[in-house]
């Protein structure tokens, strides 16, 4: 279920002028687990993670917290994540939306340089909100989501001026 | 008192052109060699983040 929100959270960053997507389903990156953080950095991942200026995270919420897989994928990097914005989508089959994960990752996603925005987007009862086929069923998300994505791409375009621009020294 | 001025821009490797330096980071190693090298009052490296104002490519090295 968790895949139907990333889509249908791409779809609508996809609408945005002048951004560009790209939808990363971590299941499928061929990471070992023999060892981790940076000595485990797939090319690809992290080429894509460099290019990046904002990410948004979609984690389904197990126990409270993320997937081991996430915190796995997530620590594979770290000097492409550096002042750049980040958003959390949180998925839960129970009424709470994934507000524990989103609050489980916040110090993780500040430890690892990026930036985090104050919108979140909370699927609850997500078995209610979309069909088998991942079609949405309660349009009042996308209100949602526009708000959320507007606040990443301020973020995103601010802190893309800054890394640029604005030097600490 | 001395001034500290640092004149060793890093230079984009795709635009050869000045890197504007934006972060330093305190970097904790799980190496435990180079841990026994870490600075002891931060316990851990300082990397230097830099950002190409051209392109927006993005590197690091340590302070």
């Amino acid at each position: 279920m968790s895949l139907h929100a990333a889509r249908v959270v791409t779809g609508e960053l996809s609408k945005c002028a002048g951004v560009e997507t790209d939808l990363i389903d971590i299941a499928k990156l061929p990471l070992p687990t023999n060892d981790a953080g940076e000595a485990i950095k797939q090319a690809d991942f992290s080429a894509k993670m460099n290019k990046a200026d904002a990410l948004v995270v979609v984690s389904p919420e197990y126990n409270h917290g993320y997937s081991g897989l996430l915190k796995h994928v997530l620590d594979s990097c770290l000097k492409e994540y550096i002042h750049k914005a980040v958003g959390i989508v949180g998925v839960s089959a129970g009424p709470f939306g994934g507000t524990r994960v989103i609050q489980n990752l916040l110090p993780v996603m500040r430890e690892l340089g990026l930036v985090t925005i104050f919108w979140d987007v909370n699927f609850s009862s997500v078995q209610k909100v979309f069909t088998e086929d991942g079609r949405l069923l309660d349009e009042s998300y996308i209100r949602r989501i526009d708000k959320f994505l507007k606040e990443l791409i301020w973020m995103a375009k601010t802190l893309r001026q800054g890394r640029a621009r604005i030097s600490i020294d | 008192m001395a001034a500290v001025t640092k004149t060793d821009k890093m230079i984009c490797p795709s635009c050869r052109v000045e890197m504007n330096h934006h972060c330093d980071k305190l970097v904790y190693t799980t190496d435990p060699q180079e841990a026994e090298q870490a600075d002891p009052s931060l316990g851990g490296f300082i990397e230097e983040f830099h950002t190409c104002p051209k392109c927006g490519g993005g590197a690091s090295r340590h302070a």
